[in-house]
């Protein structure tokens, strides 16, 4: 009799597993804005620069690129001649939605800072979708954005990848099928954390013990989940499925590859260690970010085939932030023959409008320094290589036929602090447009300061 | 180069004075913005003993030294007006700062904790930076603490200006109402205005105006603190507070005609609401162009148009930065404003000649005759954030532009065989 109970328990667990996977994306693009954007300069996040280019998008995607494409009548035609296209813009490290505007204690929820490790919580749980921000940062060209918990701890918690069209519930913006990921944090964050509690953490080597402490135990869970997996469907009945642990999930999803794990950590010596932990319990790191002293192991870092995620000059504000070298995103990028994996990040609410601009003076940097860096390849900083960080490549960061729609149109060379974008599409949907007026806003904006405008409506 | 040295060579023989070699020298064939005209013009700067001798737009005044500007831009060395150079070399580590006070308030100056080898100050002159204005933390007075003026030329023997200007704050604190800040400021004031020159006589008078003051009384004012009050009023010493909101604004301007105050707004990020207030009432506005986030409930109306918007209404601007460090990058502020509709001679002013009136720096900030030589030679537009100076000259002298940065940066990509201990 109890068997049965037991039978029905796990039949009715089983359905609701294979039925139901919360947190899904059920994002559905705008309505398609199907374009032939004439004669424009297009950098395609692929490393070219194409001069006097048509590209037309169709049905959300990128349909087709070349010089005098034949229009057709369901498309609207726009004149690019003198202008510049990019693949839309992405952020590897935002804080959107966790850390709104404004700034305050009633929705600053990006750090569980109540235990060092903290896998289990989700930053797209915080997330507030009415934040102001992303209607901003859709006007720098931001079309994708990556969200981490913060660095308070040594394993923060799941990172989430969306789409910048503000939605009424997360699940609607986030990006369909792209990986979660797994935020940590090395250096003085977590030590200072927790060390002024008296508790571990209180130093680096503290640090370093809490991950393979943490480690282990996942690889003990991750074992016996694998063997109960790999038990027939009878035998399967007959036992107990492993009791579900949110933190220990979350942990064995980065041994199964299935999650990716995104690294704050500023000193060359730091990731390094990280880099032997990760060998240690095999798994991957797909990025270090912050990396002020990435340059000083950019040949490291290449050949471990591991991104660095960068300002391009903020520095100072702390011990491991001192030795800023404006050149960092141009060594990383070079290193190991041109294999480097560089990243122009903001963690920055005002920085994730000018990503643009952050990687001109990274390139500038990067010439002075004496490398041959094309700007068509400077571009891929802020488009494929973050892409390639969240798991999205396949779907997004480069204009090529097949892919996501996601389409900047700047009003002058990107490169340049006057250029403005002046038009911006998601999925081959038209989501900014300077000119009509056309611009989000969020229910935050609405009749704050006049009841009658919105919040920075003239 | 080669011709410039045999020219020095050919000075230094046929000369009786040993001193030319860095005394004397011409920029010439620059695009000159210099900070009071909006538009640029061609022409060549003489520059004797640090000082702008002569500007010349048609024949190239003799000099010792020459140097070719041709094709570049030049305009004034950039001043921040709201910086902690010198007195904070790292952020989030309490021993490396000076800003901050424990006994004054009002009185405080932060003038003799200034540290002419900080890194912060290459790195911020080879970004064009030339001089500065650095400001304490805000005591816990609304209003005090004193900010100076400094070069950033690195010279152990300081040029400075000290304590020129006070700062204060005003707005939503979490933990008591604006109304009483506002009334604080206001007795404050009053208290202020009730000194006269007898009292500052000495410390013992001084001490006598305190023990007969509740406010002072209770307030723990030293003597160096009621000095600061009494320049506030009686020499018209610039008082920065920052503030945000459109009716702190109004209210600010309400105590600046009571008081006949020197006021200057910092932050203002609700200014495009009250616009042509401030223009009436001569308000000079330390804003961060780049800065459209409404990070409290007293910025909601930020908004990256707000800094055209008040150049077009008449104010008079100067531009922060939000972050510590990199103070240069006002010139990357600048240059969004110019991107959103700024004029781009206004843009080049308020990184310039708007600070030096504001504070009274009589001979910077501008390239006129007379004006001490803060020169930067740009490669290419100076608000471009990319392009960067070729040249910068404080007080006429060439100035090493080699920064931490740039030798940690070499330590990694020359001499490669060698480790990187044995590396330059």
């Amino acid at each position: 009799m109890k068997n049965i109970y037991i039978f029905l328990y796990f039949f009715c667990v089983s359905i609701v597993a294979e039925n139901f996977k919360p947190f899904e994306s059920t994002y559905e693009p705008l309505p398609s804005t199907n374009t032939i954007f004439r004669n424009a300069n297009i950098y395609d996040g692929e490393g070219n620069e194409l001069i006097d280019t048509d590209l037309i998008i169709k049905d959300g995607k990128v349909v087709a690129m070349g010089v005098d494409l034949p229009s057709s009548a369901d498309l609207i035609e726009v004149d690019a001649s003198g202008k510049w296209i990019t693949p839309g813009i992405i952020d590897i490290h935002s804080h959107m939605g966790v850390y709104p505007a404004p700034s305050v204690r009633t929705s600053s929820d990006g750090n569980e800072a109540t235990s060092p490790v903290t896998a289990e919580v989700w930053a797209e749980h915080s997330i507030w979708v009415q934040d102001p921000q992303y209607a901003l940062a859709l006007k720098g060209g931001v079309t994708t954005f990556h969200v981490l918990p913060g660095s308070a701890n040594l394993i923060g918690g799941r990172g989430v990848t969306a789409k910048n069209l503000q939605r009424n519930t997360i699940n609607s913006m986030k990006f369909p099928d792209a990986p979660h990921s797994l935020k940590m944090a090395c250096g003085e964050n977590p030590k200072r954390v927790y060390g002024n509690r008296n508790q571990m953490p209180s130093t680096r080597m503290g640090n370093a013990a809490g991950y393979r402490k943490s480690w282990i135990k996942a690889e003990s869970y991750l074992s016996k989940l694998d063997e109960y997996e790999a038990k027939s469907e009878e035998a399967k009945e007959l036992s107990y499925k492993p009791t579900r642990d949110l933190e220990l999930e979350t942990l064995a999803g980065v041994l199964r590859d299935e999650i990716l794990v995104h690294n704050h950590c500023y000193r060359a010596d730091e990731m390094a260690t990280m880099i032997e932990i990760a060998k240690e319990f095999n798994y991957k790191i797909t990025a270090f970010h912050h990396a002020v002293e990435a340059y000083k192991i950019a040949d490291l870092l290449a050949e471990n085939n591991i991104c660095a995620a960068l300002w391009a000059d903020w520095w100072g504000f702390k011990h491991e932030a001192y030795d800023m070298v404006q050149a960092n995103i141009a060594i990383v990028d070079q290193a190991r023959n041109g294999t480097g994996c560089a990243i122009v990040h903001s963690d920055d609410e005002i920085g994730i409008q000018h990503l643009n601009v952050e990687a001109a003076k990274a390139l500038s940097a990067g010439i002075k320094a004496g490398y041959d860096i094309s700007k068509a390849r400077a571009i891929n900083w802020i488009t494929s290589n973050p892409a390639k960080a969240a798991g999205i490549y396949d779907k997004t960061g480069s204009l090529k036929v097949g892919k996501n729609a996601d389409v900047v149109l700047w009003s002058k060379n990107p490169f340049s602090i006057y250029a403005l974008a002046e038009k911006v599409y998601i999925d081959g949907a038209i989501a900014f447009d300077r000119s009509s007026g056309l611009e989000p806003s969020s229910d935050f904006d609405v009749g704050i300061i006049n009841p009658s405008k919105n919040r920075i409506e003239e | 180069m080669i011709k410039n040295k045999f020219l020095l060579a050919f000075v230094i023989l046929s000369s009786n004075s040993l001193f030319l070699e860095s005394s004397n020298l011409v920029i010439k064939n620059a695009e000159i913005y210099d900070g009071i005209e909006n538009n640029s013009y061609q022409g060549h700067i003489l520059i004797n003993d640090g000082v702008i001798a002569k500007i010349s737009k048609t024949s190239v005044p003799y000099a010792d030294k020459v140097y070719d500007a041709k094709g570049k831009i030049i305009t004034p060395g950039f001043i921040a007006p709201d910086t902690q150079l010198g007195i904070l070399e790292i952020g989030a580590l309490s021993v490396t700062r000076d800003d901050e006070a424990s006994i004054y308030s009002i009185g405080f100056s932060i003038h003799d904790a200034f540290n002419p080898n900080s890194v912060l100050i290459p790195w911020n002159r080879a970004n064009g930076i030339t001089s500065a204005i650095t400001l304490p933390r805000n005591t816990s007075s609304p209003i005090g603490g004193l900010g100076s003026f400094f070069l950033l030329d690195s010279s152990l023997d300081i040029s400075s200006e000290a304590d020129i200007l006070m700062i204060g704050r005003f707005g939503g604190s979490g933990s008591s109402s604006r109304a009483e800040t506002l009334t604080l400021i206001d007795d404050m004031l009053s208290f202020a205005s009730s000194l006269d020159k007898k009292d500052m006589s000495s410390d013992a008078s001084i001490d006598e105006v305190i023990d007969d003051s509740s406010l002072a009384s209770h307030m723990d004012f030293k003597p160096r603190d009621v000095k600061a009050l009494y320049r506030l009023i009686n020499d018209d010493l610039p008082l920065i507070i920052k503030t945000h909101r459109a009716s702190d604004i109004i209210k600010l301007i309400e105590l600046k005609n009571t008081y006949n105050l020197n006021l200057i707004i910092m932050g203002a990020q609700e200014a495009s609401l009250v616009a042509d207030k401030i223009v009436e009432n001569n308000i000079p506005l330390i804003v961060n162009p780049i800065n459209n986030i409404p990070n409290s409930f007293d910025e909601l109306a930020s908004n990256i148009n707000m800094t055209p918007i008040l150049e077009k209404a008449g104010a008079t601007l100067m531009f922060n930065v939000s972050r510590s460090h990199n103070y240069h990058l006002i010139r990357q502020g600048a240059g969004v404003a110019v991107a959103n509709g700024m004029s781009y001679g206004g843009a080049i002013k308020a990184l310039t000649t708007n600070v030096a009136k504001t504070f009274n720096l009589n001979n910077r900030g501008s390239i006129k005759v007379g004006n001490m030589a803060d020169i930067v030679v740009w490669e290419a537009d100076p608000l471009e954030p990319s392009s960067m100076p070729e040249k910068v000259f404080i007080n006429g002298v060439d100035t090493d532009l080699t920064t931490r940065s740039t030798r940690l940066r070499d330590r990694y990509i020359k001499d490669l065989d060698k480790p990187s201990i044995y590396r330059k």
